[in-house]
């Protein structure tokens, strides 16, 4: 178990070190118009010279990127060119409200699939076809159609929801859980679709198989065989598809921050890749790739804790 | 331990998770908020930018100008008009050379670190606006230096006559913050400065929203309609236009399409036509593209155009179409030449064919990324009188930065309706940023002479001599659109994309 979790841990920091490095290559070959983006139009050419020497713009790329190196491995990502906001407490300012939806989407949408998975599998009839409808449904409505509609209906004509903003729990528990409640339904469709899916293909396959017979051979309910060992033989494929997903909700919870104007890692994101502010592109790349190793690795203990056969030794 | 069990206990501990994520971070206020009322209140607006730092230098115009003011007086203050009047300087007068302005200042104004206000403070700030190299310094540019002569009066030397220092000082460059806080790191997050308001950074989330609390000991109270003022950056306009409606921000700017909906709700509008917008025609010497040299050229390029059409389709009538680059309360506008250029193709071929060009020409044309439909249509537009214009697709966000830097003969722009010598120090100087290919002649630069002189009759002569020579083809001039609901008033602000944070008050 250590050695696997070492394993991971090497392979995790050789990939962000690949990544990072790519991408801060990519990144030195677009920063011609940074310093003019800073200082706005008017900027005349001594002033913009005088930017560049200050945010080292004119120092060539390998002492650039040795430089930030340097730093990160400290854990110092330098300051955002544009605000002089430390890189550190901007992403930690704004991780927590990404997380929360993210995360809420995915338990949410698991276990919705879950159940969705195991209805479809066992009832089959009309209850899978409309399973497979609504998952259909589901995986065509990108989740800012499903967004602008819930946030119409249930916003500003019902008014039950906020329409924008974000409560931390802190402040505000009921105010915290109707905050995020419009924003995670958006996520949800799209996750529960695939999820869905991939749960009801796998519980219908696993139900063939020998141990299953011999399970209920013994007597055991219909019930405890599917929800306390189909499922969990079931569970890896859907928790693998999840495990993909987050990646691409890391992605996809973007345009959902922009909408619900949510202070995540979002807009942060799309800001700082418009302007140019470098040490805040590679932050959130940094934090990207860890999430994604992170993540990944759970995704793996998990199926082993729920499923002993797929555990890695 | 059985299935059950251990999803409880998985489920149970990522609520927990979700929880403890939810404590971390800051936020601002879902739901309603309270209304302004008769008294007080609070006054909520959705801003379309950031601001990036609460450094006085490091201020922008425009859209920028609400985060700041709430924290900064300056020394002039300009009224929804353009008229200037006292602020933190209580009258000001130039010498015979036009080089010299003396302000005096009042002499009961604290900071709110309780630094007093006097002309060491002005010549500090302005030290520091110069030195930190922001946004706005070319609007110092020709100020040398301050002279304090004493404590409530201080003297601006200027290296030339400059007629836009007056308008300068109600803006960016006329921000005062306290000397003390001025060269520290800490006013970048926490303003000092001697407004009616202080931020109240516990209440703050950077990037989401900003709370400026009332002053006590402010020296206007006049000027303290609220008793709080919360300003929440909204990038998206989906959704500013749904916390409008919903009621979760008093104010907002809105665009072409979302204005309907901010319509239908109820929400008054008010429009104020601060920008225009149009094609650039750098190459008037026809040093990269020959044929632009020929003014009957770019003048067959005005009549080419059909403003109408774009203005319709583009942003559904919310605009003016105009032939001239100048604004309607700017001293240079001429009225007569809004219709100067009209919609003409077969004027434009004629025009061509005179110029020597009787099969059109081909023109590289720099575009826009984000831009398709624009440029689909001056494309089109062009074609049909002969001119065949080859697109070089730019990135949006490099856009601003490629096309003034004078490989291009011709871009499509928008560009703010300036007093004429901001203008020509923006976009029609030999030296201005937006003339990347320097071009000048003999009457324009005499006319700028004048200009310069304070002559607002010269800034007429420009306006007609420009739009005569055809140096841009604008389109329209475009209207910003502004909403609030029934709880407060607004007026709109001269030559500022939103109104000034003086311009609201509780309805009554």
């Amino acid at each position: 178990m250590l050695i696997f979790l070492l394993r991971r841990l090497v392979a995790g920091v050789l990939l962000l070190f690949v990544i990072s490095t790519i991408t801060y290559v990519l990144l030195y070959f677009s920063s011609d118009g940074i310093a003019q983006n800073i200082l706005g139009e008017f900027a005349t050419p001594e002033q913009i010279a005088l930017k560049q020497a200050e945010l080292g713009l004119d120092q060539p790329l390998p002492v650039r990127y040795l430089e930030w190196l340097g730093g990160a491995i400290t854990g110092d990502f330098g300051r955002s060119w544009f605000t002089s906001e430390p890189v550190v407490s901007a992403l930690f300012n704004r991780l927590p409200v990404t997380l929360t939806i993210v995360i809420g989407a995915l338990v949410i949408a698991a276990v919705l699939a879950a159940l969705l998975g195991v209805a479809a599998a066992i009832k089959r009839g009309w209850v899978d076809r409309a399973v497979q409808l609504l998952s259909l449904a589901g995986d065509a409505l990108p989740s800012f159609v499903v967004a602008i509609v819930l946030v119409t209906s249930l916003a500003i004509q019902a008014r039950i929801f906020p329409a924008t903003g974000f409560v931390p729990f802190a402040e505000n528990p009921t105010l915290w859980l109707m905050s995020i409640a419009l924003p995670i339904t958006a996520l949800v469709f799209q996750l529960v679709a695939q999820a869905a899916q991939q749960f009801r293909s796998a519980i219908i396959d696993v139900r063939r198989r020998d141990f299953v017979r011999t399970l209920r051979s013994r007597g055991l309910s219909e019930r405890e065989v599917v929800f306390k060992h189909v499922l969990r033989s079931a569970a890896p494929a859907a928790l693998t598809i999840l495990s993909l997903q987050f990646v691409g909700l890391l992605g996809g919870s973007v345009i959902i921050e922009q909408i619900f104007a949510l202070p995540g890692v979002g807009p942060l994101a799309v800001l700082s890749t418009t302007q140019g502010d470098i040490p805040i592109v590679m932050g959130v790349v940094v934090y990207t790739v860890v999430m994604v190793i992170i993540v990944n690795l759970v995704v793996d203990l998990v199926n082993g804790w729920l499923n002993p056969k797929v555990r890695v030794s | 331990m059985k299935l059950r069990s251990r999803a409880a206990l998985a489920a149970m501990l990522t609520t927990g998770a979700l929880v403890l994520t939810g404590c971390g971070a800051g936020g601002g206020d879902a739901g309603g908020t309270p209304a302004p009322g008769a008294s007080g209140g609070t006054l909520t607006l959705g801003s379309l930018v950031d601001v990036t730092s609460f450094d006085p230098a490091a201020s922008h115009v425009g859209h920028y100008m609400q985060y700041y003011q709430p924290v900064y007086d300056t020394l002039i203050l300009r009224e929804p008009n353009g008229d200037l009047s006292p602020m933190l300087a209580t009258d000001w007068e130039y010498d015979d050379t036009n080089t010299e302005l003396t302000m005096n200042l009042r002499d009961d104004v604290t900071f709110s670190d309780g630094e007093k206000f006097d002309a060491e403070a002005v010549k500090a700030n302005i030290e520091h606006f110069k030195a930190a190299n922001g946004p706005q310094a070319s609007t110092a540019a020709s100020i040398e230096g301050v002279r304090v002569v004493d404590e409530d009066t201080a003297v601006i030397e200027l290296s030339a006559p400059d007629p836009g220092i007056l308008l300068y000082m109600a803006a960016s460059a006329g921000f005062m913050g306290s000397p003390a806080a001025l060269d520290t790191e800490g006013i970048i997050a926490d303003p000092v400065g001697s407004g009616p308001y202080e931020l109240d950074v516990a209440a703050t989330v950077t990037g989401a929203t900003y709370t400026y609390t009332k002053r006590d000991d402010y020296w206007n109270p006049d000027l303290q309609k609220f008793d709080k003022i919360v300003i929440k950056s909204m990038q998206d306009v989906t959704a500013r236009v749904n916390a409008l409606v919903s009621g979760q921000i008093n104010a907002g700017l809105l665009d072409a399409k979302t204005a309907v909906q901010g319509e239908g709700a109820g929400l008054t509008e008010i429009t104020n036509p601060v920008d225009w917008q149009g094609l650039f025609l750098f190459d008037r010497a026809g040093s990269q593209a020959e044929p632009l040299g020929d003014v009957r050229v770019r003048q067959a390029i005005n009549y080419a155009i059909d403003r109408q059409s774009l203005l319709d389709s583009l942003l559904l009538g919310n605009g003016e179409i105009t032939s001239q680059i100048t604004g309607t309360a700017s001293a240079g506008y001429v009225e007569e030449l809004d219709g100067y250029y009209d919609f003409d193709p077969k004027k434009a071929k004629a025009l061509l064919t005179d110029a020597g060009y009787p099969d059109g020409f081909e023109i590289t044309l720099p575009v826009n990324s984000a831009d398709t439909i624009i440029n689909a249509a001056i494309v089109q537009q062009l074609a049909d009188v002969g001119i065949t214009a080859t697109q070089v697709v730019i990135p949006s966000t490099d856009y601003r930065n490629e096309i003034f830097t004078g490989k291009y003969s011709l871009g499509y722009y928008g560009i703010f309706q300036g007093d004429p010598w901001v203008a020509i120090n923006h976009h029609i100087g030999p030296n201005a940023a937006f003339n990347p290919l320097k071009y000048t002649d003999d009457e324009s630069a005499a006319l700028i002479k004048e200009v310069q002189a304070g002559d607002d009759d010269a800034a007429q002569a420009l306006t007609e001599y420009i739009t005569e020579e055809a140096w841009f083809a604008p389109f329209y001039r475009v209207n910003q659109l502004y909403f609030f609901d029934k709880t407060v008033t607004v007026e709109n602000q001269l030559q500022q994309a939103v109104p000034s944070i003086y311009n609201y008050a509780p309805a009554a």
